[in-house]
C-alpha cells in the first residue's frame, strides 16, 4: 500500500511507528528496481542521504538537470554524459537537510528543451498510464517516476511548462514557483529569466509542504527574494466569493472532449461559489513567439560553456575552433541545437532589435495585461495542455510540438506562480487543470487546487505491472 | 596632419575577493588553486555581485569627474575562447554604473571620459608556443579568471602620444592613491588599448585602428607614436587605412595586424539574467565621495598654496601617496615644508629612480633623513657629506649618526683648524688673489672649493668662504 501514500501520510506513518524510515525507504528503492525497467523514468540510480529531519526515510527523484555532489549529471546530453557534480544544488540540499534521500536522477528532454523526453539523447521515457505515450517533459522521468509510484515525489524545473505539462499528462500534481522564491543555484540553465525548480507530487498539500522546504532567499542566487509565505497554513481555507479568469484565447481551437473536462471544472467551481468569467488577454496569442526568441536567446549563451575544455564530452581537433566544432557537433542533440542557433540569430547585432529586443517588450506588454486582470481576479484557470499525451513519435514538426506549451508559458513570461493539477480523463488519460497567479500569490494558487482537489475527489493512479 | 587619439584602459580592481564568487585574489598563488563552480563556469553555477567592486568603481567614477548612475545593469558579452570559461564575460554593457567625466592633463587639456563600467577578467593561457594557433599545447590558469575589472573609455581627445602617456600615469595615480588598482602595467593590472587615427589637412580622416597588448607606460607613447606615423605615411602615399585592430610588439617596436573588421565577433550582447539591475542610492554615493581621499592634483595645489612648494616638486610628490605621506610626516615633525620637498625631490627620490624601484620608506626611515636635514641646517655636516650619508642609508640601512662618526663626517667650522688651511690655499694662488684685489669678489668661491678639497668636504662652506673673505680683505691676520 506505501506506494500510493502521499509524503504527509509516509511522515504520519513513521511518525505513528507504523513503518520505520529504513522501510520506506528500502520499499521505493525495490520498486524502482522492479518498475523503471519497463517507464524507464531515470537515468542514473544513486543514494545520498540528508539529515535528520522531518523527510526521514522520504526518498525523492531529482530531474538530471540538477546537481546533486558525486552523482553525475547529464542533462540527457551526450556532452555532460560522464559529468560528476562538484557541489549540490541549493534546492535538493534543503531536502536533504529536511532528511530526504537522493534514489535517482530523471530523464528529461537534452537540456530541458521539450515536451516529451524523446528529445532525451538516452531514451525515451513512458507514459505509466499508456506506455505507447510520452509521460510529457521535459520533466517527464520525474512526474513518470512520480505518477507510477516509483517515489512519492520528484524535482523537475518548469522554463515553458515542463513541470505542468508532464503533470497533466501523468495525473499528477505539478507546482511552478513564483520566480524567485526558489534558488536556481544548482540548475543547469536553460534560459535563466524563466527556469524555475519546483516539485512533483501525488496530491496538492504535498506541492504545499515540499513548497514550504525548497522556498527561501539563497544568497547564491541573486535573483531570488526573502518572502515570508507558508503554503500550507490557509490551505484548507473555503474559497468561496473567489473570482476566476478564463482567457478566451486558451479556450479557442479546444477539442469538444477537453471542453467538456473544463466544463465540468467550471461546474466545480461554481459549486464552490467561485464565479468564473470569460476574459480577453489579447497579447496572450504573442506568448509562445516571445518564449521562442527568449528561451533560445538565453540558452545560446548559457550553453556556451560546453566547449569541451574542462570537462564533459570533448573531441580532439586541429585547432581550438576545430574542437569547439566537433564537440558541439557530437555533443549536441537536434533540437540543442536548433534552439542555439535561433539564440544566436535573434542576438546578432543586425536582428537584436527586430527580434530579442521586440520580444522582451511584448514580454512586458504580457505581464501589464495580466497585472491588469490580476486586479480583478483571484487566478486564471484553463487546462494545462492542449490535449492528453500524445503518441511516442506523434508529433513530428517543430511548430505543432511547440505548441504544447501554449497555456504553460505566460505563466514563466510573467514569473507567475501556478500549478497543474488532474481536471479529469479522456479516454482514460489524465488532463491538467492550470491554476496560475499573480507573482507571491503561491499561497493562493495552492489553496484553489486544493479547494478543486476535494470537490473533485480522488484522482486514481495508474496501475504499473512489473 | 592630426592624429586623434582614445584609450580603453583596463584597471584590475584590488578587492580582496573576485567579481562574482567568493574565491580570494592572490596573484602568487599557484595555478588553479582559487577557482569554485562559479568561476570555472560549472552547469548552474550562478555570479553573486561583489559589493566592494561596486564601490571601487564609483571611487573611480568619482575621482574621474563622472556621473554615478544609481541604477546601472550587468550584460553578456558573448564570444569563445578557452579562457573564457562561461563562454561569455559578464559586463555592463547598456547601462554602465559611470559616464561623462573627465582628467585634465597638465597642458591644460580635457580629456573627456566616456563611461566606466564593471567587468570580470579572463584567465591566463600560456602557450607552448608564440601564439595559440601554432602550439601543440596550451595551459589555462583560471586564478585569475573572475578578477574584477573596471574599464574606462575616453573620448579621443588626446591629439599626441605624449598626453596619452601622461594620462596613463595621472590615471595610475589616481587609481592609486583611491586604493583601487595597484597601477601596475608590466603586470597588468593596468592595461590599455588605444585607438588611433589620423585626420589629414583637408580634414579627411583615416579609419580607426586599434592597439592592443600595450604593456608599459612608455609603450604607449612608442605604440601610438609608431601607429601614427604609418597611419600618416599610408595617408600620404594614397594608400587605404584598413580599420583592424594591430598588437603592439615591445620587441621590434612595431604593431601588427591582429584582425580585420571583418573578422570582429558579434558579442551578441544582452541583458544578464542572472543579476539583478545595480542599484545605489544617493546617499550611498554621497558617502564615497565624503571619504574619498585627497586626489593627486589636489594635494599638488594644497602644497603649492600652503607651503610654497615649487609646482614640479608638488606635482612629483603629491602624485604618490606613499610619498606625499612621508614628506607630510617630515612637515608635521617641525621640517620646512620647502626643504623638506628638496631633501625628497632631488635627493631621496633620486636614489630610487637610479635603481629603477618604487618609493620605499623602509629604506631611509624618516628619523635618519630628520637628522640629516637637521645636522646640515646646523652646520654639522656639509650638504655634500648628507648626500654620501643618505646614499649609505639608503644602501645599508644604517644610523645616520653612526655613519658621520665612523667617516669622520662632522663638519668643521671652527676658525682655528680652518684659517691655516685657508691661508695656505690662499698663498698658493697669488694670481686670484690679485684677480679679487681687483674687485673681482666671486672668486671667493674658488678658494672655498680648494679648502673643501683639502678638508675631504668636511669644512662648512658658508664659514670658509666668510673667513675667507675676512682673511682677503686683511681682517684676520
Ligand atoms: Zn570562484
Amino acid at each position: 500500500m506505501l506506494p500510493n501514500l502521499s509524503v504527509e501520510d509516509l511522515i504520519e506513518q513513521i511518525k505513528s511507528n507504523k513503518v520505520s524510515p529504513e522501510e520506506v525507504t528500502n520499499h521505493f528503492v525495490k520498486k524502482t528496481a522492479l518498475i523503471d525497467p519497463k517507464i524507464k523514468s531515470c537515468i542514473s540510480t544513486a543514494f545520498v542521504k540528508g539529515k535528520d529531519g522531518i523527510l526521514n526515510g522520504i526518498p525523492f527523484m531529482v530531474k538530471d538537470n540538477m546537481e546533486v555532489i558525486g552523482t553525475k549529471t547529464t542533462c540527457a546530453s551526450k556532452i555532460l554524459e560522464n559529468y560528476v557534480s562538484p557541489y549540490t544544488a541549493t534546492a535538493v540540499q534543503k531536502l536533504l537537510d529536511a532528511g530526504g534521500t537522493v534514489i535517482a536522477k530523471t530523464n528529461m528532454d537534452e537540456f530541458a528543451m521539450g515536451a516529451s523526453t524523446e528529445y532525451s539523447s538516452f531514451f525515451t521515457t513512458k507514459n505509466p498510464w499508456d506506455l505507447q505515450r510520452v509521460p510529457g517533459g521535459s520533466s517527464g522521468g520525474s512526474a513518470s517516476a512520480v505518477a507510477s509510484g516509483m517515489v512519492p515525489f520528484a524535482l523537475g524545473s518548469d522554463t515553458g511548462g515542463s513541470i505542468r505539462q508532464p503533470a497533466s499528462f501523468c495525473g499528477i500534481v505539478g507546482y511552478k514557483p513564483t520566480y524567485g522564491l526558489v534558488s536556481r543555484y544548482g540548475l543547469v540553465a536553460f534560459a535563466s529569466s524563466l527556469d524555475q525548480i519546483g516539485p512533483l507530487t501525488k496530491n496538492v498539500r504535498d506541492a504545499g509542504l515540499i513548497g514550504n522546504i525548497l522556498i527561501g532567499k539563497d544568497p547564491k542566487d541573486s535573483t531570488t527574494v526573502e518572502k515570508q509565505i507558508d503554503l500550507l497554513k490557509n490551505i484548507e481555507n473555503s474559497i468561496e466569493g473567489f473570482k476566476m479568469a478564463i482567457p478566451k484565447e486558451f479556450t479557442k481551437g479546444l477539442s469538444d472532449a477537453v471542453k467538456n473536462v473544463l466544463f465540468d471544472a467550471i461546474d466545480n467551481f461554481k459549486k464552490m461559489g467561485v464565479k468564473v468569467d470569460e476574459v480577453s488577454i489579447p497579447s496572450l496569442k504573442y506568448a509562445v513567439a516571445v518564449y521562442y526568441i527568449i528561451a533560445p536567446a538565453e540558452a545560446s549563451s548559457n550553453l556556451s560553456r560546453y566547449d569541451g575544455i574542462r570537462y564533459g564530452l570533448s573531441i580532439d581537433g586541429e585547432s581550438v575552433d576545430d574542437i569547439y566544432t566537433k564537440t558541439k557537433d557530437e555533443g549536441f542533440g537536434r533540437e540543442v541545437k536548433r534552439r542555439i542557433m535561433l539564440g544566436t540569430f535573434t542576438l546578432s547585432a543586425t536582428y537584436y532589435d527586430a527580434y530579442f529586443d521586440k520580444a522582451q517588450k511584448v514580454r512586458s506588454k504580457i505581464v501589464d495585461e495580466l497585472k491588469q486582470i490580476f486586479n480583478s481576479y483571484d487566478a486564471i484557470i484553463g487546462p494545462t495542455t492542449p490535449g492528453v499525451a500524445f503518441k511516442i513519435g506523434q508529433l513530428s514538426s517543430p511548430l505543432e510540438y511547440y505548441l504544447q506549451d501554449i497555456y504553460t508559458i505566460p505563466a514563466n513570461l510573467a514569473g507567475s506562480p501556478a500549478v497543474s493539477l488532474p481536471m479529469g480523463s479522456i479516454n482514460g488519460l489524465p488532463i491538467g487543470l492550470q491554476i496560475m497567479s499573480k507573482r507571491f500569490e503561491d499561497e493562493k494558487v495552492l489553496r484553489i487546487g486544493r479547494n478543486y482537489e476535494m470537490i473533485r475527489g480522488k484522482f486514481p493512479l495508474p496501475e504499473v505491472v512489473a | 596632419m592630426k592624429t586623434v587619439i582614445g584609450l580603453e584602459i583596463h584597471a584590475q580592481l584590488l578587492t580582496e575577493t573576485k567579481a562574482f564568487c567568493t574565491c580570494e585574489i592572490d596573484v602568487n598563488a599557484k595555478p588553479n588553486t582559487n577557482i569554485c563552480p562559479v568561476c570555472t563556469g560549472q552547469p548552474g553555477a550562478l555570479p553573486v555581485l561583489n559589493k566592494k567592486a561596486v564601490e571601487f568603481a564609483i571611487m573611480a567614477g568619482l575621482a574621474l569627474n563622472c556621473e554615478i548612475h544609481e541604477i546601472s545593469s550587468f550584460d553578456r558579452k558573448n564570444y569563445f575562447y578557452p579562457d573564457l570559461p562561461k563562454g561569455y564575460q559578464i559586463t555592463q554593457y547598456f547601462h554602465p554604473i559611470a559616464t561623462e567625466g573627465y582628467l585634465n592633463l597638465d597642458n591644460g587639456k580635457h580629456v573627456r571620459i566616456r563611461r566606466i563600467h564593471i567587468e570580470e577578467d579572463a584567465g591566463k593561457m600560456v602557450h607552448s608556443s608564440e601564439n595559440i594557433t601554432e602550439s601543440k599545447e596550451s595551459l589555462i590558469d583560471f586564478n585569475r579568471c573572475g578578477v574584477p575589472l573596471i574599464e574606462i573609455v575616453t573620448e579621443p581627445d588626446m591629439e599626441k602620444s605624449e598626453e596619452a602617456k601622461e594620462f596613463m600615469e595621472k590615471l595610475r595615480d589616481i587609481l592609486r592613491t583611491l586604493g583601487v588598482c595597484s597601477g601596475n602595467m608590466e603586470e597588468g593590472a593596468l592595461r590599455c588599448d588605444a585607438n588611433v587615427s589620423v585626420v589629414d589637412d583637408n580634414g579627411r580622416s583615416s579609419s580607426r585602428v586599434e592597439v592592443k597588448n600595450i604593456n608599459s607606460f612608455r609603450y604607449v607613447q612608442y605604440a601610438i607614436e609608431y601607429e601614427a606615423e604609418r597611419i600618416s605615411k599610408a595617408l600620404k602615399d594614397g594608400k587605404d587605412v584598413k580599420h583592424e585592430t594591430r598588437g603592439w610588439n615591445f620587441v621590434t617596436r612595431t604593431t601588427v595586424s591582429l584582425r580585420s573588421k571583418e573578422e570582429e565577433n558579434d558579442y551578441r550582447y544582452f541583458p544578464e539574467p542572472d543579476l539583478p539591475i545595480l542599484k545605489v542610492s544617493k546617499s550611498q554615493i554621497e558617502n564615497i565621495k565624503q571619504n574619498l581621499p585627497e586626489l593627486p592634483d589636489q594635494k599638488s595645489e594644497r602644497y603649492v598654496k600652503t607651503y610654497g612648494l615649487a609646482k614640479d616638486n608638488a606635482n612629483i610628490i603629491a602624485k604618490d601617496k606613499i610619498i606625499s605621506a612621508y614628506f607630510e610626516k617630515l612637515v608635521s615633525s617641525k621640517m620646512d615644508p620647502k626643504d623638506s620637498s628638496n631633501w625628497i625631490v632631488n635627493d631621496l627620490l633620486a636614489l630610487f629612480n637610479a635603481d629603477s624601484v618604487d618609493f620605499n620608506p623602509d629604506k631611509v626611515p624618516i628619523e635618519s633623513l630628520k637628522v640629516l636635514m637637521e645636522y646640515t641646517n646646523s652646520g654639522k655636516i656639509s650638504r655634500l657629506s648628507a648626500k654620501e650619508i643618505l646614499g649609505e642609508i639608503y644602501k645599508n640601512n644604517n644610523n645616520p649618526q653612526d655613519i658621520i662618526k665612523e667617516k669622520n663626517l662632522i663638519q668643521v667650522s671652527d676658525e682655528n683648524s680652518l684659517v691655516p688651511v685657508i691661508k695656505k690655499v690662499i698663498e698658493n694662488n697669488p694670481s686670484v688673489v690679485e684677480q679679487y684685489k681687483k674687485g673681482k669678489t666671486s672668486v671667493v668661491g674658488f678658494f672655498v672649493g680648494n679648502v673643501m678639497k683639502e678638508t675631504k668636504g668636511k669644512a662648512d662652506p658658508k664659514v670658509v668662504g666668510d673667513l675667507a673673505k675676512k682673511i682677503l680683505d686683511g681682517e684676520i691676520k
